[in-house]
């Protein structure tokens, strides 16, 4: 039963983590506009145009483009294009690794539903039960093989490329061995012990149920790892799967205009008031923004 | 062989230059263009080089002087921790912290956003100038001299930097080697942001330590405020050049118009880089011709603050930034114009118009637009017609930064351009993905001892070989071809750059505005009147 505690522990641990990490940077304060175009909202302006192209453009309706952003989203989640196009010698280990680790999400998400169907008592008669379980194997075994691949091939190109080895931490190559001995782990288990994760099922099925379940060495270890892995990665960078939405919707594509009498307005009313605080000969530290604003240097 | 400098190298050996910029590392022009043996940077006198803080490639832009004693050092080693501190908190960083914290502590060190430098291309691909180097430098300083248990977690991750004036006075020069063009945030796969990086290192060490390049500083933001302009142009002046304008426009097209000044209540308060009245006088005359000619209600402004559209402050100051906005829409207010149009001039456009959006409310946020929208009204829908096709030679377009990538005005100037140009073709890369000029973030006004030449040899240097490509079918000297170049500050740097490599005696290439090139397809006038050819 400790296993199943320590997987629950992480997994609350890595939510809650997650959760802080959002609010802390979502609470930060309004900050200056900084947009960086394109700006995929933009509609009919694939070329990077701005609703500042029109003539008096306070004065027009603005028309954004849900789809056109959800495009541009979903080339950069499934195809990791930016890199594709820029860094094609990276593209080659990097999208492998993330693609696999992206697999392995929705492996764990498919045992999860194969465990709802064992635990509701659905067997593999009913078509839907074997197609997860078909889709479960698939996610799983591009998962580990994709991330496998990715990770070695980026410890490798991290170690032999100068360009990245000269700005390579030993926390760098500390955290792709990391991953990578969770995924061997993994890998291992399934090739040796449980080729259709029929144990990695049982045990999904003993954290909803809090019953036992008897995992093999492969998978203990490997769980023991992705624990750990959970509790370590907050303080990271790694956490940029997170941060990733806040760069590119709180600050490239922010491009909410302050029309006065709005919220916006409100909250640049209110950082004005705060002190300026920097100590540079022409600043006049200690008064407030809109007085130092107001007068001369 | 080139050598490889780590981030660690940037605190060590003060007496040593890190790098030294010779002609041979630097990016080849097109074969054949015989411009590869203009000199590269010239070396600082001894007498220069015993004074000024120069160890980091031997070029001044900041006129460091070294510390005489121990106590010195700590105190200034103090004061940039104290800097980088405030730059961290939200009761002092509100104006950017939430975008430095996103790109300080999340980049994964792809290095996919170097081959996106002109900077570092043109230099032969030098380490110091890499877009994460000057991050990384500033990522591990906080790591290890402000986080818990830094010093001790440093050792585990091999943070070996050691802050000193070595590093700070480096640190500093090095902020300046890059022109805050954003390409490397624009392809970086997470969205890093090394030019905001950048940008806060300069706020750092003007907002705090008072360090700032007298162009920017003294003779920019601090004469702007006192004297009206950062070119030093006084609203006395102002009155002259205009005279002189009005004159001239007399001159060359045979029609007298009265240039409106101060006129409250009109529609429109139009505002210049005052660069364009002291070098480019054909550039606010042609501005001139086309409002009159399309019967606008504008106004310039003589006021303290109303004539000169640049903020320097958008590239090392925010307290400066935000002090030369409220000058500048104060001016509007007491006039009593419905908005602001911004002429030619690309950092003028986003601090006014983007920038300053979350600095203004009531009564000073007046609606300011781009004079690109309403340049393409006035040809498109305006009641004076241009006579189509009148120009009839090759036109290029520059892209400035500021307007194009950073605010997202791509397509109003190039819909002039093809309708008012018979021979118009792109650079490539263009718009959202276009080159610096290598003038950008105060570069096309600092000239500081031998920094014009790196200038020219290495911030230019993209730019240049750009343009040269563009023409490369046409460089004969019978062909005449212009580059079409609508930010005053682009335009200082094309003047510098074309004189450097003699891109005019050589291929007959000009560089011009686009109000200019607007006035000269005009047709209702005595003779062709040359509003393209600069003075």
């Amino acid at each position: 039963m400790w296993l199943q505690i320590v997987t629950y522990i992480s997994f609350i641990f890595i939510i809650v983590a997650s959760f802080i990490k959002v609010r802390r940077i979502a609470g930060k304060p309004l900050h200056l506009r900084w947009e960086l175009y394109p700006v995929p909202h933009e509609k009919g302006r694939e070329y990077g145009g701005s609703y500042l192209e029109q003539l008096d453009w306070w004065t027009k309706p603005r028309r954004r483009s849900f789809f056109g952003m959800l495009t541009y989203i979903m080339r950069e989640v499934l195809w990791f294009e930016k890199c594709y196009r820029n860094n094609r010698g990276l593209w080659c280990f990097t999208y492998p690794f993330h693609i696999g680790l992206f697999l392995l999400g929705g492996w764990i998400f498919l045992l999860f539903v194969g465990a709802m169907a064992m635990i509701f008592g659905v067997t593999e008669s009913i078509a839907l039960v074997t197609a997860i379980h078909y889709l479960t194997f698939g996610a799983g075994a591009a998962g580990l093989a994709l991330s496998t691949i990715g990770s070695i091939g980026l410890l490798i190109k991290r170690s032999i490329d100068q360009n990245l080895r000269l700005y390579s931490s030993p926390a760098d190559y500390f955290n792709l061995t990391f991953i990578l001995a969770i995924v061997l782990s993994g890998l291992s288990s399934w090739y040796f012990f449980d080729p259709g994760f029929a144990y990695a099922r049982e045990f999904m099925k003993s954290l909803i149920t809090f019953g036992p379940a008897a995992p093999n060495p492969a998978m203990t270890i490997g769980i023991l790892l992705l624990a750990l892995f959970l509790v370590y990665m907050p303080f990271t960078h790694m956490m940029h799967w997170v941060t990733k939405y806040f760069a590119y919707h709180r600050v490239f594509w922010d491009d909410d205009p302050n029309l006065g009498g709005g919220n916006i307005q409100d909250k640049v009313e209110k950082l004005l008031n705060q002190p300026v605080t920097w100590s540079g000969p022409h600043i006049q530290s200690g008064k407030k923004w809109k007085e130092v604003v107001s007068g001369s240097s | 062989m080139k050598r490889r400098i780590n981030t660690k190298e940037i605190g060590c050996n003060p007496h040593e230059q890190l790098l030294t910029i010779g002609p041979e590392s630097l990016v080849p022009f097109p074969d054949g263009k015989g411009m590869d043996n203009t000199p590269a940077v010239k070396s600082l006198t001894t007498e220069q080089r015993n004074h000024y803080e120069c160890s980091l490639d031997g070029i001044v832009t900041l006129r460091l002087l070294k510390p005489k004693t121990k106590e010195e050092e700590s105190k200034l080693v103090q004061s940039f921790l104290d800097g980088l501190r405030k730059l961290l908190s939200k009761e002092d960083n509100w104006t950017f912290l939430q975008p430095l914290l996103l790109s300080l502590d999340y980049c994964a060190k792809c290095q996919t956003c170097s081959e996106a430098c002109p900077i570092y291309l043109a230099s032969g691909r030098q380490e110091i100038y890499r877009p994460t180097y000057r991050s990384e430098v500033l990522r591990q300083i906080k790591e290890k001299y402000l986080d818990k248990r830094g010093k001790v977690l440093s050792k585990l991750t091999g943070n070996l930097i050691e802050l000193n004036w070595t590093t700070i006075a480096r640190l500093a020069e090095l902020s300046y080697r890059c022109t805050l063009c954003r390409r490397c945030a624009q392809i970086c796969p997470i969205g890093i942001d090394n030019g905001l990086i950048t940008r806060e290192i300069r706020k750092l060490f003007s907002q705090e330590m008072g360090i700032a390049p007298k162009e920017l500083h003294e003779s920019g933001t601090v004469k702007q405020l006192n004297v009206g302009a950062s070119t030093g142009l006084t609203p006395k002046a102002l009155k002259d050049i205009i005279q002189f304008m009005e004159e001239e426009i007399e001159e060359k097209t045979g029609k007298k118009i009265r240039i409106p000044l101060d006129r409250e209540g009109a529609d429109i308060l139009l505002i210049h880089n005052t660069g364009e009245f002291m070098s480019w006088p054909e550039n606010p005359e042609a501005f001139a011709i086309i409002f009159e000619a399309a019967g606008l209600s504008w106004t310039l402004s003589s006021d303290l603050g109303g004539y000169e559209a640049t903020n320097y402050g958008a590239w090392y100051d925010d307290v400066q930034l935000a002090r030369i906005t409220y000058k500048q829409v104060e001016v509007a207010r007491k006039l009593g114009v419905k908005k602001i149009v911004i002429g030619e001039c690309g950092h003028a456009h986003k601090a006014l118009t983007v920038t300053a959006d979350r600095l203004l409310t009531r009564e000073f946020n007046i609606p300011r637009e781009s004079c690109m929208p309403l340049l393409e009204d006035i040809v498109f829908n305006g009641r004076n017609r241009v006579h189509l096709r009148r120009n009839d030679f090759l036109v290029t377009l520059h892209d400035p930064c500021n307007m194009v990538r950073l605010m997202g005005i791509v397509e109003p100037q190039r819909r002039i351009l093809r309708e008012i140009s018979s021979r118009f073709r792109e650079m490539e890369p263009h718009g959202v993905d276009n080159y610096c000029c290598g003038g950008g973030s105060g570069f096309s006004i600092m000239n500081s001892m031998n920094f014009p030449d790196w200038k020219m040899s290495v911030a230019g240097r993209i730019k240049v070989i750009q343009i040269l490509e563009t023409f490369k079918d046409v460089l004969d000297r019978g062909i005449k071809k212009y580059v079409c170049t609508p930010c005053s500050n682009c335009k200082g740097q094309m003047r510098d750059l074309f004189d450097h490599y003699g891109l005019q005696e050589r291929y007959n290439i000009f560089y011009t505005g686009l109000a200019e090139l607007i006035a000269n397809a005009m047709a209702n006038k005595k003779e062709p009147m040359d509003y393209a050819l600069p003075i």
